[in-house]
């Protein structure tokens, strides 16, 4: 999932000041699963939102609702309604939800109330860890399905670097090398042999250096 | 000077009526929830929101809580709300969690004036 | 405040600056840079030295601004945000400065897929403003970016930046500058100017803004080379804005240099007069030796101040290395000398070789022109025939015309081959045993008329007379009268009875009952320059539906041509060419001259990487001496490779640019740099796409969105052969056809260019010996061939690539006929 964390409040007060009536949408997909946009954290950043300006003595009135997904214009349709009633949107989606509705609605001010951070496993209560990178050209097929575009530091190719140290990267202890742990699994698996190749350059526009990507199925796309 | 606070507790942890109330020189805004680990951050806000200066959330000693581990999790919602009252510029000593025996007025309302000392202090602090 | 840099100090007394370009080479040759340094010596009061320009790899800047130093010429070294994160590029700055550079220009930088690795992974740790300000705070604050102390001495950059006036949004250009000059631009380089208008207002801007009192502004000029390179600016480059009046000019110049330098040496009398306009920056691209001349003209030499470049540390290392270098040649005049000169000191004596060195540079340079001229000259005077310039291949065609009597066997031999095999696999062959007979008396019977051509051709090659032009007519009667003999395999019969107009036909009915002519017109694309030239499309009917509207241009037929010899081309069609498979010159010739082909298509099969993967100078060389070989249009056909068609179609371009031949096939993989090759030339191409209506259009579009003009563009739709999908072909173009003439689909109103030759050639029944079920061979080969080109001129077809000559003379007959029904 795409996994997002709440912004500073005070970042979006900043972004909302001139405005009365504001509403806070938030979205039941990723951001929801963790925690940062569904309905309960719109709640509290439209109860955050509303005391802060009350205690400021500039009362704010909200809106608050939450849509099935926010990356998707069938979905975000009912903001066209809602649109004459508030003065500014801020989205608890992902930067795709911010940046759709900022793409379908030209009139309506949308500001982020979450920052997107990566794509993440939840892997324990109220933790998440980054996975994948979407670099567009997966190798998990070479490294024992674990990621060293997202999980080593220096997104190295050819094995760790000279800071793995008993399994650790060097950058944050508690952090484990990831190519450490794709030695020990293709070692048990007796396919070392797999990183005796020398893995060359990476082409890094697959990986959005080429500019912003998009994907295209032909079968799927109806003209106009 | 008319100072207001809020109290969120479980059934259990407050059994206090109107007349235990009657020595606090102010408002009392009481909400009782069926498990304190059901309060959530946004409550917190809104009783603030409401007017109160201060908020006890008030839960059942950590090993007697009904529903296991519901008045951890409300301490930690404390702990979240304390954090956004920081980052809107209000004092996190303003929310308090306290873990509370069960069905005992008399420490429940002790708990309750210490809030009410604290909502004083802010009042004349503001 | 003590000037930075001579730079700082000419521009801070007031003197109207002048800065150039230098480009490092993409090598390790110093020499290059020098000599760059030397061109514009004197003339500059400092030169720009690029930081991997458009992200191609190149000597860096910080080392060949030493070498520039050197030269006494002083440097404004570039660096750009694109290949270094903040550690880096601060490491390198304190280098430069140690080194003794004195001006830093702060760049963002092209992006890296603009460049020769475009999948590399680009660092843009900071952006040209927060690069400024991080390098102000070192020099002023003495602090690192993370806030550190930078003890010992500063980088003392005069600090400058650039600004792109004719960038969008226009009113947040200045603004931007603002920004830069806030974190510390003390002078700025513009883009090119050549809308001095809107440059005029950008400046006025500025000044409103108090941005002139701040920092100074250099005016961007470059000279524009060619009108290529004048329209490639104009419709490729982003963030440049050449007016229709400069293209026109260059257009009409006839020595475009010249008019290029006036045109600079004109915006620069006009920038001057801008108020706030502190300097100009002269960008002649890859063509520094303009700039002397330009800055003569322009009234700007000589420069104010002498420059004080102190040649850094390393430079000391090279003074040796330049003794030996000078003192060598002019050892026989000096040696006596030199003792005396001991008390001049050494700058001054190189200053002198330098000097001497530049005047026969420039000298060669001229020389080199000269040539040039000379060359233009004859090619003009000798009608397009590059005969002069390329003498040294008149001996090897000749050698090939002593080598056709051999040649003359190998046919024979190759004949005894199939005959073998037939008789391994069958034993009915009694009929064709006597065939192939017949064949080879025929084509005994054809040699001699082959072997005339070689005479007469050879004259035309040694008289590199004015009257060639009019011989060759003379020769053209006989060469009409040869089709003749290799007509023996297949006849072509003619149309019989009579057409009866539709208008006759229909007497009585109303028209609008019959007529429904198309709301728009194929657009029409010339193929060609010249007499020879042709255009397809200009159609507003469905094929041959003369009735109801018009078709100004017939189909047309390109014969084709490979640029090696065929392995696999069956024997009915390579015995037409077998004496010139393996020279394309000839074959070309052959083409014309024998089969009467109005356009050629080279196929350059062999650069294909799954094949013999030959490289771009083989292309072009076998391009140069079939151009050099025919008159007729050309079409340049690659090997289908995405990537390497890229670099061999530059390759040729360069070769046919003048010429308008058509180049292809464009996919969607190399929709941008073909594109941009094709409009620099002002190309025709063959957009490809593998058989679908909107994958067509797509492509259609995405050419038209790099700046291909739909008039540039023919469609090939990827046709399959009789038997091997044809209708399915027919069905995809006649929807494309009925959308572009029926449904306003502006972008499909584009001729169509088929590829026939090839489909069928290569289809297994063309080459299946005859037999009474398959029949003749070459019948059916012919007929396969024609069949398929008819039917797809009958779905819209514009152009078709063919390879039989008996095939192309039924397909031309059959669409004579359908022409001439009113």
């Amino acid at each position: 999932m795409i996994v997002a964390e709440r912004k500073p409040i005070r970042r979006v007060l900043e972004a909302i000041e001139p405005y009365q009536r504001v509403l806070v949408l938030g979205c039941r997909g990723c951001v929801a699963i963790c925690s940062a946009g569904g309905d309960r954290e719109v709640e509290t950043m439209a109860a955050a939102l509303r005391l802060a300006r009350k205690r400021a003595g500039r009362p704010l009135e909200t809106g608050e609702a939450t849509l099935i997904r926010q990356c998707d214009p069938e979905y975000l349709a009912p903001l066209r309604e809602w649109a004459d009633k508030y003065e500014a949107v801020v989205s608890m989606a992902c930067g795709v939800g911010v940046n759709l509705i900022a793409d379908l609605f030209p009139e309506i001010r949308v500001y982020p109330g979450v920052d997107t951070t990566f794509y993440g496993a939840n892997t324990a209560l109220g933790e998440w860890q980054e996975k994948c990178r979407g670099c567009g050209d997966c190798i998990l097929d070479l490294t024992g399905g674990l990621c060293p575009i997202a999980r080593c530091a220096k997104n190295l190719l050819n094995g760790p670097c000279g800071g793995s140290q008993g399994g650790r990267c060097e950058i944050r202890p508690e952090v484990p090398c990831v190519w450490h742990q794709i030695y020990e699994r293709l070692s048990a698996r007796g396919e070392l042999d797999r990183l005796m190749n020398f893995f060359p350059a990476k082409d890094w526009r697959p990986a959005g250096h080429g500019g912003p990507r998009d994907r295209i199925r032909e079968d799927l796309k109806m003209d106009k | 000077m008319a100072v207001t606070i809020g109290v969120l507790c479980c059934h259990y942890t407050n059994q206090a009526g109107e007349e235990d109330f009657q020595g606090i020189p102010g408002t009392v805004i009481v909400r009782r929830y069926p498990c304190s680990g059901h309060i959530e951050v946004a409550d917190i806000l809104r009783t603030f929101e409401e007017g109160a200066e201060a908020v006890l959330v008030a839960g059942c000693e950590a090993e007697s809580c009904h529903n296991l581990s519901g008045s951890q999790r409300a301490e930690k919602k404390v702990q979240g709300a304390r954090k956004i009252l920081e980052e809107i510029g209000l004092e996190p000593e303003r929310v308090r969690f306290a873990f509370l025996p069960r069905l005992d007025t008399g420490p429940f309302m002790e708990e309750v004036k210490k809030t009410f000392e604290i909502a004083l202090t802010m009042k004349s602090k503001s | 405040m003590e000037p930075r840099s001579h730079l700082h100090r000419v521009l801070s007394e007031g003197h109207f600056a002048v800065t150039a370009e230098i480009g490092p080479p993409k090598s390790a040759d110093g020499e290059v840079v020098r000599k760059k340094a030397r061109l514009i010596k004197g003339y500059v009061d400092a030169a720009n030295i690029t930081d991997c320009q458009t992200a191609i790899v190149r000597m860096s800047s910080i080392a060949s601004a030493v070498l520039v130093m050197a030269e006494g010429v002083e440097p404004v070294i570039q660096m750009t945000c694109r290949d270094r994160n903040r550690i880096g590029i601060q490491a390198d700055l304190l280098g430069a400065a140690a080194l003794g550079v004195k001006n830093l220009l702060c760049i963002t930088g092209d992006h890296q897929k603009f460049g020769n690795h475009p999948e590399a992974k680009g660092v843009f740790d900071l952006d040209s403003i927060q690069l400024l300000d991080m390098v102000r705070r070192m020099r002023d604050e003495g602090k690192f970016m993370c806030g550190e102390d930078l003890t010992g001495a500063r980088p003392e950059f005069f600090l400058g930046a650039a600004a792109n006036p004719f960038a969008d949004p226009f009113e947040f250009r200045v603004k931007r500058l603002a920004k830069k000059i806030a974190a510390g631009a003390e002078f700025i380089q513009t883009q090119i100017v050549y809308n001095v208008e809107r440059f005029r207002k950008f400046m006025e801007m500025a000044r409103d803004m108090g941005l002139t009192e701040k920092a100074y502004i250099l005016a961007g000029i470059t000279p524009p080379k060619s009108f290529g390179m004048a329209r490639y600016m104009k419709y490729f480059v982003p963030g440049l804005d050449v007016p229709d009046e400069i293209l026109k000019r260059m257009k009409e110049a006839k020595d475009k240099r010249e008019e290029g330098i006036n045109l600079a040496v004109e915006i620069i009398q006009q920038v001057r007069e801008i108020p706030g306009v502190a300097g100009v920056h002269i960008m002649a691209i890859e063509w520094e030796e303009a700039v002397p001349e330009i800055v003569k003209r322009a009234g700007l030499h000589p420069r104010p101040l002498e420059a004080e470049v102190r040649p850094a540390v390393v430079v000391e290392v090279e003074k040796p290395v330049e003794r030996v270098e000078v003192v060598a040649p002019p050892a026989e005049e000096v040696p006596e000398e030199a003792p005396p000169k001991v008390e001049i000191p050494v700058e001054a004596v190189k200053e002198v070789f330098s000097t001497v060195r530049s005047s026969i540079e420039s000298l060669r340079e001229g020389v080199n022109l000269l040539h040039d001229s000379l060359a233009r000259l004859e090619r003009a005077l000798l009608g397009g025939e590059v005969v002069p310039a390329e003498v040294p291949e008149v001996p090897r065609v000749e050698v090939k015309v002593e080598e056709r009597p051999p040649v003359e066997e190998k046919p024979v031999e190759v004949k005894e081959v199939p005959e073998e095999k037939e008789k391994e696999v069958v034993e009915e062959k009694k009929v064709e045993e006597e065939k192939p007979a017949e064949e080879v008396e025929a084509r005994v019977e054809e040699k001699p008329a082959v072997e005339e051509k070689p005479p007469v051709e050879e004259k035309p090659e040694e008289k590199p007379a004015v009257e060639v032009r009019e011989e060759k007519p003379a020769e053209k009667p006989p060469v009409e009268e040869k089709p003749a003999p290799p007509a023996e395999g297949v006849e072509i019969g003619s149309f019989s009875g009579e057409y009866r107009p539709l208008s006759e036909r229909a007497a009585g009915l109303p028209e609008d009952l019959y007529k429904e002519p198309g709301t728009a017109f194929i657009r029409e694309v010339e193929i060609g320059k010249g007499e020879k030239a042709f255009k397809v499309g200009g159609t507003n009917v469905l094929p041959f539906h003369l009735f109801e509207g018009e078709m100004r241009h017939e189909p047309r037929v390109a014969m084709e041509i490979l640029d090696v010899k065929p392995e696999n081309w069956p024997e009915s069609l390579a015995r037409y060419f077998a004496d010139v498979l393996d020279d394309p010159a000839a074959w070309a010739r052959k083409c014309v001259e024998t089969y009467g082909a109005e356009a050629l298509c080279i196929y350059l099969m062999g650069t294909d990487p799954n094949y013999l993967n030959l490289d771009a100078q083989h292309a072009r060389e076998v391009v140069e001496k079939v151009a050099g070989a025919v008159d007729v249009p050309l079409i340049v056909w690659g090997s289908g490779h995405a990537e390497k068609d890229v670099e061999v179609l530059r390759e040729v371009a360069e070769v046919v640019g003048d010429r308008g031949a058509v180049i292809g096939p464009v996919e969607e993989a190399n929709h941008r740099t073909l594109g941009a090759t094709a409009m620099g030339y002002g190309l025709p191409v063959v957009a490809s796409s593998p058989i679908d209506v909107n994958l067509a259009k797509q492509l259609n579009i995405l050419l038209e969105n790099v700046g291909v003009a739909l008039d540039k563009i023919l469609m090939d739709p990827s046709i399959g052969a009789l038997g091997y999908g044809l209708e399915y072909t027919y069905s995809v173009m006649e929807r494309i056809r009925l959308a572009a003439l029926y449904a306003q689909d502006d972008k499909l109103q584009v001729p169509f260019i088929c590829n026939v030759g090839r489909e069928v050639w290569k289809a297994k029944e063309a080459g299946l010996p005859s037999d009474e079920t398959m029949g003749d061979q070459e019948v059916r080969g012919v007929l396969m061939e024609a069949i398929t080109s008819v039917a797809l001129a009958l779905a819209g077809g514009d152009l078709f690539i063919m390879r039989h000559p008996k095939a192309i003379e039924l397909t031309k007959l059959i669409i004579k006929e359908l022409m001439q029904q009113n």
